[in-house]
C-alpha cells in the first residue's frame, strides 16, 4: 500500500535533523494558522499564489531562494563546526549524517538559491527594462516557478522522512548506484531534481522568447541594456544544457528502478559516461548561474557612476562568446580520470580561453568607473566586491585548468575554495546586489543603507576568513568532504575557517535587520518617483511597485540607456508634450495552473522515490488533467479600462513632474 | 525585427509564419509532414533488419534517414521556413546543431581515449583477485 515507507523512515533516533524539522513545521503551521485567522488567505491565494504577473513570480522566486539559503546556510555553519572539531576524533557528526549535510548543502546551494535567485532577478526586472508588459508565456512562467518549489519541497522532507543522498552533489555512480546506496536518499535528489529542472527548462523557454520576441519600440538588439544580453546568453545555455542533467538522471533512475545498466558496474555498463554527461551539463551550469551576476554588475557599475557602460558593444560579445565556450570545457571537471594528455591538453587550454572575454568584462567595470562620479550606496559596494573577489577565483581557476596542477589540486580543499570564491563573489554579490538594487522597483521603497553595508562588510570579511584558509589546507593535501582527520597542520586552518563562518553569519542576520528596519521605516524610504538610484534603463521610468501593466505607453527607445536618454531630453524640453489618448490594457488572467501542477507534481515525485505506484498514477492524472483544463479555457485575458489606466499612470506622472521642475531649480 | 512589440492577433500563427493558411492547407501540410515521418520511421525499422543491401551501409543509412526524419519534423511541424522573420528561428536552430555537435562529438571523443587508456576488462579482474 506504502511502498517502501514505513515508520523506520522517520529518524527518531537522529535529534538534530528530527528538532530541524519539528521546529521548521511549527513555524510553517503558525504562518498558516496566522495567513488564515487573520482572513489573508483569499488575498495570498489571488495576488500571489495564482499570479501570472511576471514581477510576483520573480519576487516568489526569490523569497523561496532567501528560505533556501537560510537550510543551505545551517548545513554550511553545521560542516565547518564539525570539521572544526573532528581532529583526531569523530566530531559530533556522525559519517552518514554528515555526508547527507554536504550533499544537500551543495544541491540546495546551486539549484534551490542560487537558480531561483537568478531567475527570480531576471523575471522580474527583464520585462521592465525590455518596456513591455509582460512575459512571453505568462502561466508557464507560473508553472516554471512552482515546479521548483516543489523539488526543494521534497528536498526538505528528506530532513525527517527517509534520508538524503550521501553521494555529493551531483551523485556519481557506482556509489549513486542501487548496489551502494539502496536507501531512498539518492532518488530524493534524483526526483526533486527533475521535476525542477522542467521548471527550469521551462523558465528559461520563457525568458528567451521575451528576449527574442518582445521588445519595446526602437529596442533593437544593440539597445538592450546588458543584463538583458546576460539573460538571453544564460538562458540560452538553460535551454540546451538542462536537457542534458534531465537526460543523465533519468538514465540513473533507470538503473535505480527497472535495473538497467547505463552507469553500473557489471553488464557493459560505464560509469565514466555518467562524469562526461553530468559535467556537460555542470559547466555550462556554472555559467548560466554567473553570467546574469555579470549582467547586474553591469548596471551597477553605470548606473552608480554615473556613465554609460564602458566597451558596451565588447561586452555584448564577451558575453555571447562564454555563452558558447562554456559548451567546450567540461572535461576539466575529471581531468584525472585518464583521458590522456591530447584531450587535456585541448581541454585544458579551452578552459583557459574562457578567462579571455571573462577579463574584458573586468576591464570594461573598471573603466566604466574610471573619471565617474562613483556613489557607494549598497549594490556598488557589492559590485566592487566581487571585482576584488571574483579576479582571485577566475585566476585560481585558470590554475586549475592546467592539467598537471590539476593532479595535486583536484578534490583538495583548494577546489573547494575555487568554486566558492567564484560562486559566493560572484553569483551571490550579484544577487545581493540586485537585490539590494531593484528592490525598491519591487515593493515602492528603499531599503536602510546602514544595515546593508553592515551586512556586505561582515559578508566581505566573513568571506575571506573562511575560505582563505581552504585554499592553504588544499596546498597541505587536505582533501574535501571529510568527516574526521588526523593531520594536525590542517587544524588551525579549520578553526581560522569557522570563525570566518560566524562572521558571514553576523552578515546574514545583518541582511535580515536591513530587512526588518526597512520594513519599519517604510514611510521614510518610500521612492515615489519610481527612479531612486537616477537609473539609466526603463525598468526605472515606470512607478515602484509598478502597475500590473508595467507601462501605460509602450516607451520609444531611441538609443543605449533609453531612460537616461529620456530625462536629458524631458529636462531641456519640460515633460509638457502632449500626452497620447490612454487606451483599454489586456492583461493575462491570473491561473492556478502552476500551483495545481505543482501540488499534483509534488505527490507524483514523493510516491515515486517511495515507490507507492497507485499514488505516481493519482498524482500523474492529476497534473496531465491540469495542463488539459487550462489549455480548453475560453477567456485567458482581462481588459484594463483607459480610465484606470490614466488614473493610475497621472499619479507617477505628477510626481516625476515635481522631481524634474526641483532638478531644474537647483 | 526592432520594432517587434506585441501586437495581438487574434488568431494562432505558428512562429514565422506570414499569413493566415486555411485550416484545409493547414490540416494537408501536417498530414503531409506525419506520412512522411511515418514513412521515415517504417524504412529505418525495414533497413535495420533487411539482408537486401551491402551490410556496412545499414549505419549509414540509418543516420542519413535520421537526419531527414529530423528535416521533416522542422519544416512541416516546427514551421522552420526561410521566410524575412524567421531569423531567430534559424539562428537558435544552429546553435542548437553547434551544442549537439560540440556535446556529442566531444563525447565521442573523450570516451574513445577513456577506454583506449583503461586496461581491458578481464585485466581489471585479475587485478581485482
Ligand atoms: C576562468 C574561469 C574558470 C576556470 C578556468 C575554472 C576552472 C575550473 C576547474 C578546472 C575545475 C575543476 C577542478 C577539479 O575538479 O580539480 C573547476 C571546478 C569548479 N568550478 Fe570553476 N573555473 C572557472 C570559473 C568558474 C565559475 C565562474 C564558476 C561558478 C560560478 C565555477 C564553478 C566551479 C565549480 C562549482 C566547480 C567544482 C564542482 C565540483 O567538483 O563539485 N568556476 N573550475
Ligand atoms: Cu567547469
Amino acid at each position: 500500500m506504502l511502498g517502501k515507507l514505513d515508520w523506520s523512515a522517520i529518524p527518531f533516533d537522529q535529534p538534530i535533523p528530527l528538532v530541524a524539522g519539528a521546529v521548521v513545521l511549527v513555524a510553517i503551521l503558525a504562518v498558516l494558522i496566522w495567513v488564515v485567522v487573520k482572513g489573508h488567505l483569499p488575498y495570498l491565494w489571488d495576488e500571489w499564489i495564482t499570479s501570472v504577473d511576471h514581477k510576483r513570480i520573480g519576487v516568489m522566486y526569490i523569497l523561496l531562494a532567501s528560505v533556501m539559503l537560510l537550510r543551505g546556510g545551517s548545513d554550511a555553519i553545521m560542516m565547518r563546526i564539525q570539521q572544526a572539531v573532528a581532529y583526531q576524533s569523530q566530531g559530533y557528526l556522525p559519517p552518514e549524517h554528515y555526508n547527507q549535510i554536504f550533499s544537500a548543502h551543495g544541491t540546495i546551494m546551486i539549484f534551490f538559491v542560487a537558480m531561483p535567485f537568478v531567475i527570480g532577478l531576471m523575471n522580474l526586472v527583464v520585462p521592465l527594462q525590455l518596456g513591455v508588459r509582460d512575459v512571453a508565456f505568462p502561466t508557464l512562467n507560473s508553472v516554471g516557478f512552482w515546479l521548483t518549489a516543489t523539488g526543494a519541497l521534497l528536498v526538505n522532507i528528506s530532513l525527517v522522512v527517509g534520508e538524503f543522498a550521501r553521494t555529493g552533489w551531483l551523485a556519481f555512480p557506482p556509489l549513486s548506484g542501487l548496489s551502494y546506496s539502496p536507501g531512498v536518499g539518492v532518488d530524493y535528489y534524483a526526483w526533486s531534481l527533475q521535476i525542477s529542472g522542467v521548471g527550469t527548462l521551462v523558465a528559461g523557454i520563457n525568458l528567451v522568447t521575451t528576449v527574442l520576441k518582445l521588445r519595446t519600440r526602437g529596442m533593437n538588439y544593440l539597445r538592450m541594456p546588458m543584463f538583458c544580453w546576460t539573460t538571453l546568453a544564460s538562458n540560452l545555455l538553460i535551454v540546451s544544457a538542462f536537457p542534458i542533467l534531465t537526460a543523465t538522471l533519468a538514465m540513473l533512475l533507470l538503473d535505480r528502478y527497472l535495473g538497467f545498466h547505463f552507469f553500473t558496474n557489471e553488464a557493459g555498463g560505464n560509469v565514466m559516461m555518467f562524469m562526461n554527461l553530468i559535467w556537460a551539463w555542470g559547466h555550462p551550469e556554472v555559467y548560466i548561474l554567473v553570467l546574469p551576476a555579470f549582467g547586474i554588475f553591469s548596471e551597477v557599475v553605470s548606473t552608480f557612476s554615473g556613465k554609460a557602460l564602458f566597451g558596451y558593444r565588447s561586452m555584448v560579445l564577451a558575453t555571447m562568446a562564454i555563452c558558447v565556450v562554456s559548451f567546450m570545457v567540461w572535461l576539466h571537471h575529471f581531468f584525472t580520470m585518464g583521458a590522456g594528455p591530447d584531450v587535456n591538453a585541448i581541454f585544458g587550454i579551452a578552459s583557459m580561453i574562457i578567462a579571455i572575454p571573462t577579463g574584458v568584462k573586468i576591464y570594461n567595470w573598471l573603466f566604466t568607473m574610471y573619471g565617474g562620479r562613483i556613489r557607494f550606496a549598497t549594490p556598488m559596494l557589492w559590485s566592487v566586491g566581487f571585482m576584488v573577489t571574483f579576479i582571485i577565483g577566475g585566476l585560481t581557476g585558470v590554475l586549475v585548468a592546467v592539467p598537471p596542477a590539476d593532479f595535486m589540486l583536484h578534490n583538495s580543499m583548494f577546489l573547494v575554495a575555487h568554486f566558492h570564491n567564484v560562486i559566493i563573489g560572484g553569483v551571490l554579490f550579484g544577487a545581493f546586489a540586485g537585490f539590494e538594487y531593484w528592490f525598491p522597483k519591487a515593493f515602492g521603497f528603499r531599503l536602510d543603507e546602514r544595515w546593508g553595508k553592515a551586512a556586505f562588510w561582515f559578508t566581505f570579511t566573513g568571506f575571506y576568513v573562511t575560505f582563505m584558509p581552504l585554499y592553504i589546507a588544499g596546498m597541505l593535501g587536505m582533501t574535501r568532504r571529510l568527516q574526521h582527520y588526523d593531520v594536525a597542520a590542517w587544524r588551525p586552518w579549520m578553526i581560522v575557517a569557522a570563525i570566518g563562518m560566524a562572521v558571514l553569519s553576523i552578515g546574514v542576520i545583518c541582511q535580515i535587520m536591513q530587512l526588518v528596519v526597512s520594513i519599519r521605516n517604510r514611510e521614510a524610504l518610500r521612492d515615489r518617483t519610481g527612479d531612486p538610484w537616477d537609473g539609466r534603463s526603463l525598468e526605472w521610468a515606470t512607478s515602484s511597485p509598478p502597475p500590473v501593466f508595467n507601462f501605460a505607453f509602450h516607451p520609444d527607445v531611441r538609443g543605449e540607456d533609453a531612460y537616461w536618454d529620456m530625462k536629458t531630453r524631458a529636462q531641456q524640453q519640460s515633460f509638457e508634450h502632449d500626452v497620447p489618448e490612454y487606451q483599454d490594457i489586456e492583461m493575462p488572467r491570473n491561473s492556478p495552473t502552476g500551483f495545481i501542477c505543482a501540488f499534483f507534481a509534488s505527490i507524483m515525485g514523493f510516491a515515486l522515490i517511495w515507490h507507492i505506484w497507485w499514488m505516481v498514477i493519482l498524482g500523474g492524472l492529476g497534473a496531465f488533467a491540469t495542463f488539459v483544463v487550462f489549455a480548453w479555457r475560453d477567456h485567458d485575458e482581462y481588459v484594463i479600462p483607459a480610465e484606470e489606466v490614466a488614473r493610475i499612470d497621472r499619479i507617477n506622472l505628477e510626481e516625476r513632474r515635481s522631481l524634474v521642475s526641483m532638478a531644474g531649480a537647483v | 525585427m526592432s520594432d517587434q512589440t506585441h501586437i495581438p492577433t487574434g488568431h494562432d500563427l505558428a512562429p514565422g509564419e506570414e499569413e493566415q493558411h486555411s485550416v484545409g492547407e493547414r490540416i494537408l501540410g501536417y498530414v503531409v509532414g506525419l506520412v512522411l515521418a511515418l514513412l521515415l520511421t517504417a524504412t529505418s525499422f525495414f533497413i535495420a533488419g533487411t539482408d537486401l543491401v551491402w551490410q556496412p551501409s545499414i549505419p549509414v543509412a540509418l543516420i542519413v534517414l535520421a537526419i531527414a526524419q529530423m528535416g521533416v519534423h522542422l519544416v512541416f511541424f516546427l514551421h522552420i521556413t526561410t521566410g524575412p522573420d524567421n531569423t531567430n528561428n534559424v539562428l537558435a536552430l544552429a546553435f542548437g546543431l553547434l551544442v549537439v555537435f560540440l556535446v556529442v562529438g566531444g563525447t565521442v571523443w573523450i570516451m574513445s581515449h577513456l577506454n583506449g587508456n583503461m586496461p581491458p576488462m578481464d585485466q581489471i579482474m585479475r587485478m581485482r583477485t
